[in-house]
C-alpha cells in the first residue's frame, strides 16, 4: 500500500474502487444543543465484520471545549497529491460550526485512536479573516480551503479560509465573492479550471433553526455559482428559482475529465444537473423532482428535504436522502440527463413508514451518508443539525442518532438495510448523542479529487 | 456599578448578582453556572434561556424571532439585566423555543424583527 513513490490516495477512481475494504470509519457525534454539557467528539466505528467489536464505537476523541457543533470534516491531503511522496493523509480537520474552532486530528499515528494535534481558535479566524460558520473542507494540493458561511458577525456570504499544510492561516482564498449572497458547499474539477459553490443561508439565519417564511423573504439561497478556479473568483451564476430552493451539496463526477456535476436542492427536494455543452457553455437542468407528501395532520405539504447527495466512485449511481420523508434512494445516472430510480429504503422519517430498524426506534431520518469505495456499503446517519433536529424530531434528545448500513448492489442496482449493523448513539456512555458525517481513513467517495 | 439579582428557578432558586453592564452569560459563568453557548454574539440560539420575570436589554440578539421573544426567551450571551430577573436555564427551558414550521407556520408578525410585518401586534 505505502509504496515509496506514492503520496496519499489512489492514482485514479478505478484504483480507488479496487482498494481494500474499509475496516474503520470516523463519524462526529454531538452533544451541542442536546442538553448534555459534554464536548462533541470524533467516534471511531469498527466496520470489519470479522472483528469482535464489529458494529461498535471503539474510541471517542473528545474536543477540548463544549458547544462546537461538529458537522462536516475533511482531509489534509487526498488523491490530488498522489504523486507527491512528501504528502500523506494524516490529519482530519473538524470544524465547529458554532464555536468556529478548527480541530486538527491525527488519525495516522493510531488509526483506531485518533488524537488531537492542534486547534485553530475561532477567535483567531475571526480576527485574521473575518469569517465564521465553517462548513466544507477540501485540500488543494499542499493547501487546504474551507468554506465559511458568514463574516465574524454571522452575516452572509462569508468566504473561504486558506490554510497552509502546517495549518497556519494564510488568509482568504478567494479574490472576490462577486455577487454571491450565500455560501455552503463547493467542489472543484481542476482539468476544467472550475469550482462550483452552493448556498445555504447566513449563520444568523440557519443556526437558530428553520422558518419556512424566511425562505420567501430570501434569507435562504437559490443559486449555484461557477468559479474560475485559478483566478479564484466567480464568473457565472445560475438562478435556480423555485426548482432550486436551498441548494446544498455539490458533487462533480469523480472522473476528472467529466464536466457533469450535481446539486441537491434541499427544500425543493430536486437534483440539479450541470455540464458543459459542445459550445463550451455551462448548462443546467432539473433531473429529479421528489414530490411533497401530505402528512395526515399537518396543514402544509411536507417536502423531502434532500440535505445530501453522493456519487459512487464509478459515477454510475447517485444517492440521495429525504430527511423528512424518511427514505434513502439510489438512482442510476449512467445517462446523467435521465436518472432511473433503482433502489429505495425507509428508516425513520415523519411519515411513519419505518419507525423501527433492526430493533431500534429511529428518531430523525436518513441524513448524511458515506459509500464504500467499491460502492457496496452505504453508512447512513440520522441527525441534521442540532437546532433543526430539535424542531422536526424533538425525541432525538432522548433517543440520540443512529448509524445504519445499507447494502447496495452496484451491478444491478438495489439497496437493503443490513440486518447485522446498527450503532445506537442513544446508548453512548455520556448519554444520547447524534452522529453526522462519516469518513474512512483511506479516503472516501466525498473527499478525493484527481488533478 | 449597578448590580441586579438573578434567580434561577430550575436550579433550586439559587441567586446570583450580575453587573448591569455585562452579558448575563459571562456573569453567571464566572460564578460557576454551567451554561451552554456557541457563537457568543447573539446569532446562534445555543445560550437561550427563558425569562420568567424582570427586564433585560437584548437589542444585539439576532437569533430569536418575535414568536420566541413573545414566549419570553432571552439570549444570555448578549443580554444585560435591567432589573432583578428570574430565569429558567439550559435546554429544559427550551420547550417553547423550537417548533416544526410545517406543523405550526408562523404569522408574518411572528417572524424575526427585520422581516416581520407590523400588523396584529
Ligand atoms: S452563544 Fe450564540 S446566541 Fe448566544
Amino acid at each position: 500500500m505505502n509504496k515509496v513513490c506514492c503520496g496519499p490516495g489512489y492514482a485514479s477512481p478505478i484504483e480507488a474502487i479496487n482498494a481494500p475494504r474499509e475496516k474503520l470509519l470516523y463519524t462526529i457525534a454531538i452533544y451541542t444543543g442536546t442538553g448534555i454539557q459534554k464536548p462533541d467528539y470524533l467516534a471511531t466505528v469498527d466496520v470489519d465484520p470479522d472483528s469482535p467489536t464489529y458494529s461498535q464505537v471503539i474510541h471517542r476523541l473528545e474536543m477540548p471545549g463544549i458547544g462546537d457543533e461538529l458537522h462536516h470534516m475533511g482531509w489534509n491531503a487526498c488523491s490530488s497529491c498522489h504523486d507527491d511522496s512528501s504528502m500523506s493523509r494524516k490529519y482530519l480537520i473538524l470544524p465547529g460550526v458554532r464555536s468556529n474552532n478548527l480541530h486538527i486530528v491525527d488519525t495516522a499515528t493510531d488509526p483506531k485512536a485518533p488524537r488531537l494535534y492542534k486547534v485553530i481558535e475561532g477567535a483567531e479566524i475571526k480576527s485574521k479573516a473575518d469569517l465564521s460558520g465553517p462548513h466544507t473542507v477540501h485540500c488543494l494540493g499542499s493547501e487546504i480551503i474551507i468554506s465559511f458561511l458568514g463574516n465574524a458577525k454571522g452575516e452572509a456570504p462569508g468566504g473561504y479560509l486558506q490554510l497552509d499544510k502546517e495549518f497556519n492561516i494564510i488568509g482568504r482564498w478567494e479574490n472576490s465573492m462577486g455577487g454571491i449572497k450565500f455560501g455552503y458547499d463547493f467542489w472543484y474539477q481542476p482539468r476544467h479550471n472550475v469550482m462550483v459553490s452552493s448556498e445555504w443561508a447566513a449563520p444568523n439565519t440557519f443556526m437558530p433553526g428553520f422558518d419556512l417564511e424566511e425562505v420567501g423573504h430570501l434569507k435562504y439561497g437559490r443559486e449555484l455559482h461557477f468559479w474560475d478556479f485559478e483566478k479564484r473568483e466567480p464568473v457565472e451564476s445560475f438562478y435556480l428559482g423555485e426548482d432550486g430552493l436551498v441548494p446544498l451539496e455539490v458533487k462533480f463526477h469523480h472522473n476528472p475529465d467529466s464536466t457533469h456535476g450535481f446539486c441537491g436542492a434541499a427544500l425543493s427536494t430536486n437534483v440539479i444537473h450541470w455540464w458543459k455543452n459542445s459550445d463550451g457553455k455551462w448548462q443546467w437542468e432539473k433531473i429529479i423532482d421528489i414530490e411533497n407528501e401530505m402528512h395526515p395532520e399537518w396543514p402544509i405539504p411536507l417536502p423531502g428535504v434532500m440535505s445530501a447527495i453522493l456519487v459512487s466512485m464509478d459515477d454510475k449511481y447517485l444517492y440521495l436522502n429525504n430527511w423528512l420523508h424518511g427514505d434513502m434512494r439510489q438512482y442510476d445516472i449512467s445517462d446523467p440527463h435521465n436518472p432511473v430510480l433503482t433502489g429505495q429504503v425507509y428508516m425513520g422519517g415523519l411519515l411513519g413508514k419505518s419507525p423501527k430498524v433492526n430493533g431500534v426506534e429511529v428518531a430523525g431520518g436518513p441524513q448524511m451518508f458515506q459509500l464504500s469505495l467499491d460502492g457496496k456499503r452505504l453508512y447512513v446517519t440520522t441527525s441534521l443539525f442540532s437546532t433543526w433536529d430539535n424542531q422536526f424530531y424533538p425525541d432525538i434528545r432522548e433517543k440520540g442518532g443512529v448509524m445504519l448500513q445499507i447494502d447496495c448492489d452496484p451491478e444491478n442496482g438495489g439497496m437493503k438495510v443490513n440486518p447485522n449493523f446498527m450503532i445506537n448513539f442513544g446508548k453512548e456512555p455520556n448519554g444520547p448523542s447524534r452522529c453526522h458525517e462519516a469518513r474512512y481513513p483511506g479516503g472516501d467517495c466525498t473527499s478525493d479529487i484527481w488533478l | 456599578m449597578t448590580k441586579y439579582k438573578v434567580t434561577i428557578t430550575n436550579r433550586d432558586n439559587v441567586e446570583y448578582e450580575v453587573d448591569a453592564k455585562r452579558p448575563i452569560l459571562d456573569e453567571l459563568r464566572n460564578q460557576g453556572v454551567d451554561l451552554p453557548y456557541g457563537c457568543k454574539y447573539g446569532g446562534c440560539i445555543t445560550c437561550a434561556a427563558k425569562l420568567t420575570s424582570g427586564d433585560v436589554d437584548q437589542k444585539r440578539q439576532v437569533a430569536l424571532n418575535n414568536w420566541q421573544l413573545d414566549n419570553g426567551y432571552v439570549i444570555l450571551c448578549v443580554a444585560r439585566a435591567k432589573s432583578d430577573i428570574t430565569l429558567e436555564i439550559g435546554t429544559e427551558s427550551h420547550y417553547k423555543l423550537y417548533r416544526n414550521p410545517f406543523l405550526e407556520p408562523l404569522k408574518s408578525y411572528q417572524l424575526k424583527a427585520d422581516i416581520a410585518s407590523k400588523e396584529d401586534i
